[in-house]
């Protein structure tokens, strides 16, 4: 029997390749036969993602995802490497933790401009028939957070949220291309971010965090194995949909 | 820094209205103090001085005196 859930000769862009749950996705998806396009502003933590990944067709970016003009060049040099691409994972992002009164517009503009706006470029671009294969599907990574609040975190929730928004319409309006859109909604993943985030918290808050996760904390390769199934073709009939993946943390 | 001009600003962080500060006043015995306020304090430590101060720092902080150590008696005059 043909192995829906395999990603076999797909080709497909990952951003924030260079840690945490881009990594992973880049790591798990190579094991399963995919060629990956790895994108991120971190050259060391790409090469070393690349490292770690199954040998075969891939291709690597140093490029900063914000600079949206430099985004469809980089497209068309790997589709004429590979052919045209299959899948997207948008993984790059950033945190901020910072109580409303702290925040900034430019903290506003700058967790938008990475966590969304980077993200819809290149769904843009590659939605593109040009550069995109018919049953091509688009993965975010949005999070729970998205979701739920927590304070401390207007920015942060919501750029998460608004991309949750946006991924809704853009899989209504590319259904007709045959390109699936989604996102995955994780809870707290143990990431170099989340490390920091920790670092920058008091400790009894991170217990009280701990508590509020059912599963504890996940590991990068939960995301990514819920990623390579929305990027598969055993998913080809869901589109619009947030996937939680939070360890039960929502549950309650 | 003016130590009176950080006194200032940490009760602005802080929205103290009543209460005087010095170096002496226990930051974790204000009413005001909490787990949030803390970020507030720290990104004020971070746009005034360019200094970051973590989470699991501050947990060492008792008087406003030991934040200033903290961020380095040469910053205030």
């Amino acid at each position: 029997m043909n192995n829906q859930f395999s990603l076999e000769n797909k080709n497909i862009i990952i951003t924030g390749a260079s840690s945490g749950i881009g990594r992973q996705c880049a790591i798990s998806c190579s094991q399963i036969g995919a060629n990956i396009i790895l994108v991120d502003i971190n050259k060391e933590g790409m090469d070393k993602t690349l490292s770690l990944m199954q040998t075969a067709n891939h291709v690597c970016f140093h490029k900063d995802i914000t600079k949206h003009d430099t985004i469809e060049t980089l497209i068309k040099i790997a589709t004429s490497k590979l052919g045209k691409i299959n899948g997207f994972v948008h993984s790059a992002g950033i945190e901020k933790t910072l109580p409303l009164k702290m925040m900034k517009p430019e903290i506003y503009r700058e967790l938008f401009d990475v966590n969304v706006i980077s993200g819809y470029e290149i769904a843009k671009i590659i939605s593109n028939k040009k550069y995109s294969n018919s049953g091509a599907s688009f993965v975010f990574i949005a999070s729970i957070m998205g979701i739920l609040g927590q304070s401390g975190k207007v920015g942060y929730c919501s750029s998460k949220s608004a991309l949750i928004g946006g991924m809704k319409a853009m899989a209504l309006e590319l259904a007709n291309k045959n390109i699936r859109v989604n996102c995955i909604s994780p809870a707290i993943v143990e990431t170099e971010m989340t490390k920091k985030l920790f670092e920058n918290i008091p400790i009894d808050s991170k217990k009280e965090i701990i508590k509020m996760h059912p599963l504890g904390f996940g590991k990068p390769e939960d995301v990514a194995n819920a990623c390579v199934y929305l990027l598969s073709d055993a998913s080809k009939w869901i589109t619009g949909s947030n996937l939680i993946v939070d360890g039960g943390y929502s549950a309650r | 820094m003016k130590i009176d001009d950080f006194l200032y600003e940490l009760k602005e962080t802080l929205e103290i209205e009543d209460v005087e500060l010095n170096e002496e006043t226990n930051l974790k015995e204000l009413e005001e103090y909490d787990s949030l306020s803390v970020l507030s304090i720290i990104a004020m430590i971070d746009e005034n001085f360019g200094k970051r101060i973590s989470g699991q720092d501050f947990q060492s902080i008792t008087t406003i005196g030991s934040l200033m150590e903290l961020i380095g008696m040469e910053n205030f005059e």
